[in-house]
């Protein structure tokens, strides 16, 4: 199965003001089939150490290892949700789905298969001939999302993926993902800045500092399998919540002197 | 600038960047209403179209008649439909259509594909673009009829000195608009095709000629004006058949009548064309936010 090992990752970029480090030594695993948020303040390297993940951004040392193999590059046994709009607005929500079949080369039988299949998965069926400017943006990245699974990959890295959406609907499509996650053998890594969510939907969440962004805590989640939202209001979510939010407050406070040290 | 303005054209805000998705619930029910209301307008425009056009002719067929002016400024709208509808039995008539519908169909062929050329060269090659992109965008600006003498020169007094012309000028908007969209592609979509390990092949296709193609469409209308105001233009100022030429010679000879129905043929095909092209960008721009 695959599991996301992380050896010493750094990424540094130059720009003009000069270098400057996004992730710094950071050496985590994501056991196989295993759920890990990563949360931190905006701006920490969140993002960019899940691009680091999917291949799509170099580090600039150490090394990440899906699945025993290390990654040099894109990989369709990665998949990615972004967090932006990524669905085709020329393309229904069938076609954008079938996609990545397409591109992957699943014949055209397969295609439509899994495709419908994944859509059935995220619960958009009834919309597969629907365009995106006729969905809302929880159902766009439903889209996206299904997608992402129709190719069935061993790991799923979202970024932030229900970030521009409102309270009550990505807390319900937060529930969704972690059933969708329940039933599958999959591994995933959800960045996200909301600890709440972090907390309702993973089995462990890393606490990622400032520039340079290097994981400060790890917490293991002991709640039920079973969650449902009501569960924010027990002693356990409570207790987890405040630790994390601790780490985190330090830390974004030290981020937000930063950036206004440097504006 | 000329390029935002033709990007603005197109109605579609689908290629500039959005960060965030807009409102979750809200889009879904706003929309219908909204459809209605489109569709209304396009049956609005077509009523108002031919009501102005049934005005106009009645108008033109009053004028004369009546003395508000002479039949030889502009004769009446029935004299220019029947001398119009006598040049289609004109063999002379066809052989100047058809050289004129040569030219322009080349000057469409040619101008679009050498614009799409150019508008995936810039993209793909920034520095390329940002050499000779300002020349292309004030090449705009130059009245291209006075290249005329240089085209005759080259390749002589015949249909392919104003092809080279017509087809320059059509090139200019559609390599501008092509590489205003594929510029102005949503990263995201760039990011979406590295991580499906899309081929350059699939890139282009799949991801950036659709996403840019709101603008492309704006540009080929755009580039299809230009090779049939080229084409008849040249025409007009030196050659030896054509449309445009016939008209300068029926002008010349004080040939007002026949004049007329050549003019008359004129507008007719561009508004043809012009509606062929709406027709054209509805289909390749279907589903879109609308």
């Amino acid at each position: 199965m695959s599991e996301i090992n992380l050896e010493n990752v750094e990424v540094a970029f130059d720009t003009p003001a000069g270098t400057v480090v996004a992730v710094s030594g950071v050496t985590q695993r994501v056991p196989a089939q295993g759920f890990v948020s990563l949360v931190g303040p905006s701006g920490c390297g969140k993002s960019t150490l899940l691009s680091v993940i999917a291949g799509l951004t170099k580090a600039t040392g150490g090394q990440v290892q899906v699945g025993g193999k290390v990654v040099n590059g894109p990989d369709r046994g990665i998949g990615v949700v972004f967090q932006e709009d990524s669905t085709l607005p020329w393309r229904t929500v069938l076609d954008n789905v079938r996609f990545a079949l397409q591109v992957a080369g699943v014949d055209k039988e397969g295609q439509l298969e899994r495709a419908r299949w994944a859509i059935e998965l995220v619960g958009l069926k009834g919309f597969a001939d629907a365009y995106p400017s006729m969905l809302s943006g929880g159902m766009r990245q439903r889209v996206a999302l299904a997608r992402t699974l129709a190719l069935e990959p061993g790991v799923v890295l979202m970024d932030e993926p229900f970030a521009a959406l409102d309270q009550q609907t990505r807390i319900f499509l937060g529930a969704e993902v972690r059933s969708i996650w329940q039933r599958s053998a999959q591994t995933v890594l959800f960045v996200t800045h909301d600890i709440s969510e972090a907390i309702l939907l993973s089995e462990q969440v890393w606490v990622m500092s400032y520039r340079p962004g290097q994981i400060i805590d790890v917490i293991d989640v002991d709640l039920p399998a079973e969650r449902d939202p009501s569960i924010v209001s027990s002693h356990a979510f409570n207790e987890l919540h405040n630790r994390i939010w601790t780490s985190l407050q330090e830390e974004s406070m030290r981020g937000f002197r930063q950036q206004e040290g440097a504006a | 600038m000329r390029t935002a303005a033709m990007a603005h054209q197109s109605k579609e805000p689908v290629t500039v960047p959005e960060t965030t998705p807009t409102g979750t619930a809200a889009a879904a029910p706003a929309m219908s209403p909204r459809r209605r209301r489109r569709l209304g307008d396009a049956t609005f425009s077509g009523i108002a179209t031919t009501i102005l056009v049934a005005l106009l002719a009645v108008l033109c067929e009053i004028g004369p008649r009546a003395g508000w002016w002479g039949e030889e400024v502009l004769p009446s709208t029935s004299s220019i439909v029947a001398s119009a509808a006598d040049l289609l039995g004109q063999p002379q008539f066809w052989g100047d259509a058809a050289r004129t519908s040569l030219e322009i169909g080349l000057s469409i062929v040619f101008g679009s594909v050498l614009g799409l050329l150019l508008g995936l060269v810039f993209w793909k090659l920034p520095t390329v673009g940002r050499i000779f992109e300002p020349y292309l965008v004030s090449f705009y600006a130059v009245p291209m009829v006075l290249f005329y003498p240089l085209a005759i020169v080259v390749v002589g007094i015949n249909a392919s000195s104003v092809v080279i012309l017509a087809t320059i000028m059509a090139t200019i908007p559609v390599a501008l608009n092509t590489t205003v969209g594929l510029n102005g592609i949503r990263p995201v979509y760039l990011k979406l095709a590295r991580s499906l390990q899309c081929s350059p092949r699939q890139l282009l296709t799949s991801i950036a000629l659709p996403a840019a193609a709101p603008f492309i469409v704006a540009g080929l209308r755009l580039g299809v004006v230009y090779a049939l105001i080229g084409s008849i233009a040249m025409e007009f100022v030196t050659a030896q058949a054509g449309l445009g030429y016939r008209i300068r010679y029926l002008y010349e000879i004080f040939d007002n009548q026949t004049m007329f129905a050549y003019i008359f043929v004129v507008l007719v095909v561009s508004m043809i064309l012009t509606a062929l092209l709406v027709a054209v960008e509805k289909l390749l721009v279907k589903g879109r936010t609308q």
